[in-house]
């Protein structure tokens, strides 16, 4: 029983980060995302004896995680970037619309990564600390920061070209 | 447009995410694992009575009948355990890697599968159509006609949905392939 209690509190604690960085991985598609979200921690529950305590508990489950999302090549339903005129009278609508265009540019403009760099800046917009992410990766801490300011100035510019 | 506006969009995202309860994530997991235990179970005790079956029949009664019945089920077990293996590593290898390393493996992983599929799958299709051929001429002197046309039509059907489910398979694999170099 102590078992299932430890594991729902870091299953509640990880699934929200776990699935935006899935949903990054499938290009928004919901659907996948939240398919390799059951995945990972269907295969934390079965090998967490495996578990050797090397690395964090969040290290662990967000390495499965992108494994998962590398190993699953289904084709994802990417989402297309709206372009629909507003009406300027709603403007928390136009926010909203704002936000949710933002979100597919980003999207499409990760897409474009390769393998390495969607990684890191999908666990850098996570806010997951950056040893995590350099031990996700099996990549030397040293030369993340300055790569990781490179790749979003990479992303900004591929936001703002998509405009 | 600053860099802290990417994390700003990046949360400020918007889905009916209402994760599954943990509870029924367990029950999944046990669920597959219980499935798997049976699946090996199924297949050792296959494995077990092919052995003595080919034991008792090796010395005094070995014919063409029980040459057919082995090349068919050897074929088929051999295929099976090789797919559970490459399953299992692949699986073990997900957890264990770090993401660069696992896609690393990935790599040589669809390159051993195309070995899989282009040489060892064909073969063991070969050598069990061989040995259904072989097990023909005693259906025929021991069945009556209507039963042996009708294990002739339901085998050669057999054949043919087993080899359309290799050919998508390897079809799909190639996409996967192709996918992982593209990445």
């Amino acid at each position: 029983m102590k078992l299932e209690e430890n594991f729902t509190e870091i299953y509640n604690k990880h699934v929200p980060k776990v699935y935006r960085l899935c949903l990054g991985y499938a290009s928004g598609d919901e659907n996948l995302a939240k398919d390799w979200v059951q995945e990972t921690f269907i295969k934390v529950w079965n090998h967490r004896k495996s578990f050797k305590e090397k690395s964090s508990v969040s290290t662990w489950i967000y390495r499965i995680a992108v494994n998962i999302c590398l190993s699953d090549l289904r084709k994802t339903k990417q989402h297309k970037i709206l372009n629909t005129a507003i009406d300027k009278s709603e403007i928390t609508a136009q926010e909203e619309h704002c936000v949710d265009e933002n979100i597919q540019k980003m999207y499409h403009c990760i897409e474009k990564l390769n393998t390495k760099n969607k990684t890191l800046i999908l666990l850098e917009l996570e806010e997951v600390p950056q040893i995590n992410i350099a031990e996700t990766l099996g990549i030397g801490h040293g030369s993340l920061r300055t790569r990781l300011s490179r790749l979003k100035k990479i992303l900004l510019k591929c936001i703002k070209n998509e405009q | 447009m600053n860099s802290n506006e990417l994390n700003k969009i990046w949360k400020s995202q918007k889905h009916d995410f209402f994760p599954t309860p943990s509870r029924q994530i367990i029950k999944k997991a046990k669920k597959q694992r219980n499935r798997q235990v049976i699946g090996i179970a199924v297949m050792s005790t296959t494995i077990i009575i092919i052995l003595l079956f080919t034991l008792k029949f090796a010395n005094n009664r070995w014919n063409n009948f029980t040459m057919g019945l082995v090349m068919m089920f050897s074929s088929l077990i051999f295929r099976v355990l090789l797919e559970l293996f490459t399953l299992h590593r692949k699986e073990n290898q997900l957890i264990t890697l770090n993401s660069l390393s696992f896609y690393t493996y990935l790599k040589s992983y669809y390159k051993s599968r195309t070995i899989i599929n282009y040489m060892v799958t064909p073969l063991c299709f070969v050598i069990y159509t061989l040995g259904f051929i072989m097990l023909l001429p005693y259906f025929k002197r021991q069945f009556t006609d209507g039963f042996y046309t009708y294990i002739l039509i339901s085998g050669i059907t057999s054949l043919c949905v087993i080899a359309l489910i290799i050919i998508t398979s390897i079809i799909k694999e190639k996409r996967f392939m192709h996918e992982l170099h593209k990445k």
